[in-house]
């Protein structure tokens, strides 16, 4: 069942436009790949520095405050998840059949879910945190969740291209 | 040069970077990228206006991040070139991205001196300025890692001794 389904997968990104376009051009990828890394520093700057601090770090730095870059962090995360589909449409094959891809997936599923978390049971308590102060624990399990699941997700990205089929 | 770099890709320590252990240290020179590019991206940001209840001052609370990216970036960055120095050094871009870098650094070490820590302090009249050098430092390491990804596919040669 899950051969099919993989076979499946692969077929349907294989018909889709996004894969002609990706693979039209020798060039396409490569800046794709720019992009890629541009959307990962903009997502660390922004989502994994708003961890850092609520674990602790830059104490003068408010909370309150530096939760104002997060919009940036979503932005690097929509560039990537657009040209992380995109490679994803270009050779699906290298992806459907690749360990690391899967770790990425998970890790990304952990980042996904850690949202909600830290937003419906965490955020409530450093809205609105000022400079110098301590964040409660369950904000600093809610981030330190975040940091772990977006390196995983770098990590696991970076070695996707060493698990190749 | 082209002996040289025989010399040092035949080097156990090139064909152990270039075997081995070169996704983990791909790894490393990446997880480098998020924290020396993020918190540079964040200052200028910053600087910009973008999260202005932040105090600049505050911002510098930051730098360990970088210094601790560098710490990853730096020898694993090395070790990429010692697994392949005819790949690197034979290309222009390889230079493109070192002067991006260097440039880099020292600006957000200006900017750390005459900007964030003069928080408050004759910043208004520097304003102009300081946002001209947060725009440069949004350029220059988004040209760094431009740069760096296309070295897999800018180079024209790989090895000393392949064709």
């Amino acid at each position: 069942v899950i051969a099919d389904l993989q076979r499946s997968i692969v077929d349907a990104a294989r018909s889709t436009w996004v894969h002609d376009f990706v693979l039209s051009d020798g060039k396409i990828w490569p800046v794709l790949e720019s992009l890629h890394y541009v959307g990962l520093a903009l997502l660390f700057g922004t989502i994994v520095l708003y961890d850092l601090r609520v674990l602790g770090l830059a104490k003068a730095v408010p909370p309150s405050a530096l939760h104002r870059l997060v919009p940036f962090g979503i932005a690097g995360f929509l560039i990537n998840l657009a040209t992380g589909l995109m490679f994803f449409s270009g050779a699906p094959d290298q992806y459907v059949y690749n360990a690391a891809f899967r770790a990425k997936l998970i890790f990304f599923a952990l980042a996904g879910l850690n949202v909600a978390l830290f937003y419906s049971w965490a955020y409530a308590g450093v809205r609105n945190l000022g400079a110098g102060a301590d964040a409660p624990w369950r904000a600093k399990v809610a981030t330190g969740i975040s940091l772990v699941a977006w390196c995983g997700v770098m990590v696991a990205g970076r070695l996707l291209t060493f698990y190749r089929p | 040069l082209d002996p040289i770099f025989i010399w040092i890709e035949d080097s156990p320590l090139s064909r152990w970077v270039t075997g081995e252990a070169f996704p983990w240290i791909l790894v490393a020179h990446t997880i480098g990228v998020g924290f020396v590019a993020g918190p540079n991206a964040a200052i200028a940001l910053r600087i910009l206006g973008v999260a202005s209840a932040i105090p600049l001052r505050a911002m510098t609370g930051f730098f360990p991040v970088i210094w601790l990216g560098l710490l990853a970036n730096v020898p694993s960055g090395a070790l990429l070139l010692i697994g392949y120095p005819t790949k690197a050094l034979t290309n222009p871009v390889f230079y493109a991205k070192l002067a991006c870098i260097g440039i880099g650094l020292a600006l957000i070490t200006h900017v750390k001196r005459v900007v964030l820590l003069m928080d408050g302090d004759g910043a208004a009249r520097a304003e102009a300025r300081a946002k001209a050098m947060a725009w440069m430092l949004l350029a220059l390491w988004a040209g760094a890692i431009v740069a760096g990804r296309l070295l897999a596919y800018t180079h024209s040669r790989l090895t000393a001794s392949s064709p």
